[in-house]
């Protein structure tokens, strides 16, 4: 269990974070924000790497900065893309396996079981300095769940990653969290965590924002009008047939570039609608895109709410 | 654990890409050494040994030691991968000490291959016949601790610590061994002198200047090995003790 009680970090006369309270249990807990929200600052003080300037930081009942004891049992990936670039990345995760205590048969054994995991055994022997940021990332995600530990951190983990690398991770932290794992795992962006957790804390310019699960936030976004644009050759043809939909509001014309700005309520029944438009009556759509699909959209409802 | 991570430490310090400049430093001293008959034609082998010894393979230790150090921990927190090491189930004053005792010992081995090719060179390749040699081996070894442990305790203290570390090394440790009075003793490099008992130079104020022969260092050598041992103790307990209380965290990392 990881339990911060009114913790804030100042870098001088800026606030990494401030005031956070909160707990971290069993399970995966999405640590959203945006760039400098605090995340990192969040991760580095829970891994023992910075003090908080004021508060509490608990892990199993362990002060974490600088506790040894505390690394037996705790994994971090950070965000940083930082190597030893000229070790292969075998001989990287093995020499941070030999540090975490294992002998010569163990580190080497533990050390393929790992890269096996993270889909690198074939490609390990070669220098990291050649390795594509994908490769990179499995190699740092290797190196954090190498000794087995109980609670996992990864800061912005899915950076790099390709389509099948990300749902590898997933499949890979939905395993372990149903093995009682407590990870933690920061994005700033939605929907690369929304499909691995509904649990969140949501950080906004080093405040906690909002903590909980996902879908009571996602019902609070979708009470709010909902921007969609939809770029179309038939701009007044297709207002004309979205206007009858139950869940728009209003239709601005945007008429130089063929599109409709639409406001609409309940986003994902309007979707629906939408495909059902699009393929059985062959309504002339050429894209949409939501510009409030987003983070940054989740935090301006919380703030203005 | 402890072992593996000496053993690593010096492998790294090792790696040929890193070693091959010092070994090239200690070919030239030993090149310098075979010239230097044509130059000091008057001077005994024993003599010319003292005098190159002096010049070149103790501030060579000590420009080993700054470069070598400053690279434990200085280094992986300019290039940021710092945070691997400090998220392992060791202790950090552990993992510095190590560290550092690894760095001490390619030091000391770069001194020592250094003062046997200039001995073989002088003395006409029969280098363990220099009479001078087992207590330049001693200071070397000892340099390497206590210049080591200081550059070591700057890196800790402050960034970019390696330009301040050579500048140590070649304005602090040439210029204080001559100055008068007791101000000599504030130098590690006199110590070191203390140790070897070289003859002083006599005739060449030059090389007189660069073997800190200028001052009035009559120190002994049951002053010499006390002192480096005690300052080289104290400075790397102050540095354990640093690393373990300190944040060592690139400040650009923070959001």
């Amino acid at each position: 269990m990881i339990q911060l009680q009114n913790v804030s970090r100042w870098y001088g006369q800026v606030i990494g974070l401030n005031d956070v309270t909160c707990q971290i249990g069993p399970g995966v807990t999405a640590l959203l924000g945006m760039n400098g929200a605090g995340k990192s600052t969040m991760m580095r003080l829970i891994t023992g790497q910075l003090r908080p300037t004021t508060g509490d930081i608990s892990i199993n009942g362990m002060e974490p900065f600088a506790n040894p004891e505390l690394y037996k049992i705790l994994g971090y990936c950070p965000e940083i893309d930082k190597f030893y670039e000229h070790n292969t990345g075998r001989q990287f995760v093995y020499y941070l396996a030999r540090l975490a205590g294992y002998g010569k048969q163990e580190a080497a054994d533990r050390t393929n079981q790992m890269l096996l995991t993270v889909g690198m055994a074939d490609r390990a022997d070669r220098p990291i300095a050649g390795f594509s940021k994908g490769m990179r990332q499995r190699i740092k995600l290797a190196q954090a769940m190498l000794h087995d530990p109980e609670i996992i951190l990864l800061d912005e983990p899915l950076n790099g990653l390709d389509p099948i690398g990300r749902h590898d991770m997933a499949s890979l932290l939905a395993h372990l969290a149903s093995m009682g794992k407590t990870i933690l795992i920061s994005s700033h962006i939605l929907y690369e965590v929304q499909h691995m957790t509904e649990s969140i804390l949501l950080l906004h310019r080093g405040r906690l924002l909002a903590t909980g699960d996902l879908r009571v936030i996602r019902s609070l976004l979708d009470k709010h009008p909902h921007q969609v644009r939809i770029n179309t050759t038939d701009p007044h043809g297709v207002a004309e047939r979205l206007v009858t939909l139950p869940n728009v509001i209003s239709i601005a014309f945007e008429t130089r570039e063929n599109t409709l700005q639409l406001e609409v309520r309940e986003p994902d029944s309007f979707y629906n609608a939408l495909s059902d438009l699009i393929l059985n009556q062959g309504l002339p759509v050429e894209g949409f895109e939501s510009p409030d699909n987003n983070l940054e959209s989740v935090f301006k409802y919380l703030v203005e709410a | 654990m402890e072992f593996y991570l000496y053993t690593h430490s010096v492998k790294e310090f090792l790696r040929a890409r890193r070693i091959a400049a010092w070994v090239i430093l200690t070919l030239m001293v030993a090149a310098i050494g075979l010239v230097w008959k044509y130059v000091a034609k008057s001077e005994t082998d024993t003599q010319r040994y003292a005098d190159l010894t002096s010049i070149f393979t103790f501030h060579l230790v000590a420009l080993a030691a700054a470069i070598m150090t400053t690279s434990i921990i200085g280094q992986e927190v300019e290039q940021k991968t710092i945070v691997y090491i400090l998220t392992r189930p060791v202790s950090r004053w552990k993992l510095l000490l190590m560290r550092y005792l690894g760095a001490v010992t390619v030091v000391s081995l770069i001194g020592i291959l250094c003062s046997l090719l200039l001995s073989a060179a002088v003395f006409g390749g029969n280098p363990l016949g220099n009479s001078l040699l087992v207590p330049d081996i001693m200071a070397i070894i000892l340099g390497a601790f206590a210049y080591s442990a200081f550059c070591l305790l700057v890196s800790l203290l402050i960034v970019r610590s390696m330009i301040v570390c050579i500048l140590f090394i070649l304005a602090w440790e040439t210029t204080v061994p001559n100055m008068p009075g007791d101000l000599y003793r504030l130098s590690i490099y006199s110590y070191m002198q203390a140790i070897a008992q070289h003859p002083a130079v006599t005739d060449n104020r030059g090389t007189a200047f660069l073997s800190g022969d200028l001052g009035n260092n009559f120190l002994q050598p049951s002053t010499g090995y006390p002192v480096l041992i005690i300052v080289s103790v104290i400075l790397i307990a102050f540095s354990l003790w640093w690393f373990t209380i300190f944040e060592f965290v690139p400040r650009e990392d923070s959001d």
